[in-house]
């Protein structure tokens, strides 16, 4: 392998300055080489359909960023991957690999919040770079080695419960939540609040397991409240099975979710029963008409052979936010180096979102969407019936 | 109390997957001594099997069932040959056939885990009885009794079988002593692939109805049942299906009731609780008897 090697900095630069790219406005002159990323994967266990999303995302990007050369001729970015299969002990003895590994610059991580925050003091002791990739809980970037790509989704949530509380104007909500997952349970509470500001009484408040598999029970308990609407915050798959068993049992009130129903598996596999549940999204590919969103779409289906969803968006993300950190750097930058680069970012140009602002190292996104699976498998803006 | 009669039925019917699953369990302990931690798996690939039944084949709920059913009962006999035969045939102990279960069991939840691309796969509704059938106060899922009534024949049968038949009698015979068993004329070599045959099968049933009642066909179906099938077996007693098949019921009804009326954080618990009370105090289960051998 080509790692990185001393060139002339005065032929970098040249070199620099004659192929960079329009998005990455910054004279870089890095080494030339091979520069290792570090991705602890989750293809395998119980987030996989998400894991393996996340990780096209980014394999395109790189792609596209060694291509186009980005960085600069004789530049590349090359992933290095661990499974962690979204275990926490799997995830910190994959960083700590890494962090041991001096060709690995940075590393980039984590769907899930609890695995995230178990990585966040190992990569702040270790001296290595961690970008988030998936992880939602507030609080988790903390400049200058950590920091996050993924919106947290906790302004497009109380937006869409405001606009379910004045659409469907409901009396009553009965809520399911994670009880192992402190992030649901956060983004619960916020929902909560936002409807018993508005007056809408609490059904009741059905706590679940990450592991659970039969819901007919907590469906059953859920119905039995009379709610005029129910509201799923949990993780994928108590969320399609709550979902399926509300629909199975005959419940015929309306249901809402978090984007953990957005990925076209979820509809393939729960089909009809999550149709119609109002879900709110960062990114659709059915409804993005940013045309760098529709190019990343062209790519990734052209890759893939399917339709990108929010956790490709977010993998794919994660490579243009590094690659423009490394543009502002020279020579051959220690891991400190990178991540203060990473901090200094304030806004990630290249970018499919229309816009996507670094307050304090974390991504924020202003323009959320509301949609719904509709019969034919297409995301489509959501509407009271 | 509609709900609560909702509620009832509805741990029945879960329970009725706990005790389907421990039948099996509970058989190759009793008969071959085996403690199996593979056993989940042949769940899993029997649901795996079903629905690839469905959705590539095209075949019906029934025969789906049956090439599930036969799935798990075709791969515990290779398991048993495979892993077991040898340390049988050397008089390797109860802790190397658990240690080689292991293995097995983490082979093929990777296998299972490929098999599903690491996804969690559901049955097509419009493969299985997807609707409520009324009952006036109640309404329930048609694979709910489905489920039930499965248990009720299985058990039924499983009873006959060991208790009333000769092939039973046989079985029963291995269970105590295979050499002896051998030298009284009894074919030792097929009682053990019948039981294990019998014990992927059940397995196999548990794990094909377990798909589609929950919505999940993956690697880790096997994994929800395993230790809720122990459990069963263990309050029940390990050589008696009656017994596994009530202790598997009251286990689903208990884990529901305390999920609705106490709270989901200690439904796992009391779980564990019966099971430790039981291994304490009445380590034979409800229906075991006092001879049978122990971990």
């Amino acid at each position: 392998m080509n790692h990185v090697t001393i060139r002339s900095l005065a032929a970098a630069g040249l070199l620099a300055g004659a192929i960079a790219a329009p998005t990455l406005a910054a004279a870089q002159s890095l080494d030339k080489g091979v520069y290792e990323v570090g991705f602890i994967t989750e293809k395998t266990g119980p987030l996989a359909a998400a894991g393996i999303s996340y990780w096209h995302g980014a394999e395109l990007a790189l792609e596209e960023i060694n291509s186009a050369s980005l960085l600069g001729d004789g530049i590349a970015l090359e992933l290095v991957e661990k499974e962690s299969g979204s275990d926490a002990a799997r995830a910190v003895q994959a960083l700590t690999q890494f962090a041991a590994d001096r060709d690995i610059k940075v590393a980039t991580c984590c769907i899930l919040s609890p695995v995230a925050g178990a990585l966040k003091p190992v990569a702040k002791s270790m001296g290595i770079p961690l970008i988030i990739y998936g992880a939602t809980r507030p609080g988790l970037p903390e400049l200058p080695y950590v920091s996050s790509v993924v919106a947290l989704p906790g302004p497009a949530e109380v937006k869409m419960t405001q606009t379910l509380a004045d659409t469907l104007k409901p009396k009553k909500v009965t809520y399911f939540v994670n009880a192992d997952n402190d992030a649901f349970q956060a983004r619960f509470k916020a929902a909560q609040k936002v409807m018993e500001d508005n007056g809408i009484e609490t059904g009741e408040v059905i706590s679940i397991l990450a592991n659970d598999t039969d819901f007919t029970g907590p469906a059953t308990q859920a119905m039995a409240t009379n709610p005029d609407l129910i509201m799923v915050w949990t993780t994928q798959t108590p969320a399609v099975g709550i979902v399926s068993a509300l629909r199975q049992r005959g419940y015929e009130g309306d249901i809402s979710s978090s984007d953990v129903i957005s990925p076209v598996a979820v509809f393939e596999k729960a089909g009809q029963a999550i149709e119609g549940v109002p879900f709110p999204i960062l990114f659709s590919p059915s409804l993005s008409k940013d045309p760098r969103a529709q190019a990343f779409i062209d790519a990734y289906n052209k890759k893939y052979g399917q339709q990108p969803d929010t956790y490709s968006a977010q993998g794919y993300t994660v490579m243009y936010y590094l690659a423009q950190a490394l543009g502002t750097l020279s020579g051959n930058p220690s891991r400190e180096e990178i991540a203060e680069a990473l901090a200094a970012v304030k806004e990630i140009k290249d970018n499919i979102y229309g816009g996507l602002p670094m307050i304090d190292g974390q991504a924020t996104v202003e323009n959320s969407l509301i949609v719904n699976w509709s019969g034919d498998g297409t995301l489509v803006p959501w509407e009271a019936k | 109390m509609q709900l609560f009669f909702e509620q009832l039925v509805n741990g029945w019917a879960l329970g009725s997957l706990y005790a389907l699953f421990g039948i099996g369990f509970g058989l190759v302990f009793a008969t071959l001594g085996i403690l199996n931690a593979a056993h989940g798996a042949y769940a899993s690939w029997a649901a795996i099997i079903g629905y690839y039944a469905v959705t590539s084949l095209g075949l019906p709920l029934p025969l789906a069932l049956l090439a599930g059913v036969l799935g798990g009962g075709a791969i515990a006999i290779i398991v048993d040959q495979v892993a077991f035969q040898p340390l049988r045939a050397v008089g390797a102990g109860m802790l190397g056939a658990l240690i080689t279960s292991i293995a097995f069991w983490i082979i093929l939840d990777s296998l299972a885990g490929f098999a599903t691309k690491q996804q969690s796969l559901a049955f097509p509704p419009s493969s299985y009885p997807y609707n409520m059938v009324d009952f006036g106060v109640i309404r329930v899922p048609a694979m709910q009794i489905i489920t039930i009534i499965t248990l009720i024949l299985v058990t039924t049968g499983m009873w006959i079988l060991i208790a009333r038949t000769r092939v039973g009698a046989a079985m029963r015979a291995v269970g105590w002593n295979a050499t002896a068993a051998g030298l009284g004329g009894v074919n030792a070599r097929m009682v053990i692939l019948l039981t294990a045959f019998l014990a992927g099968a059940t397995s196999g049933l548990a794990g094909v109805l377990g798909g589609i009642a929950t919505n999940n066909v993956s690697y880790t179906l096997g994994e929800a049942l395993l230790l809720k099938g122990f459990a069963a077996v263990v309050v029940g007693g390990y050589d008696d299906v009656r017994g596994t098949a009530i202790a598997g019921i009251c286990l689903g009804i208990i884990e529901v009731f305390v999920a609705q009326y106490i709270s989901t954080s200690f439904r796992d618990g009391f779980t564990y609780i019966l099971l430790l009370t039981f291994l304490v105090a009445r380590p034979r289960g409800l229906f075991g008897s006092i001879s049978v051998q122990r971990a």
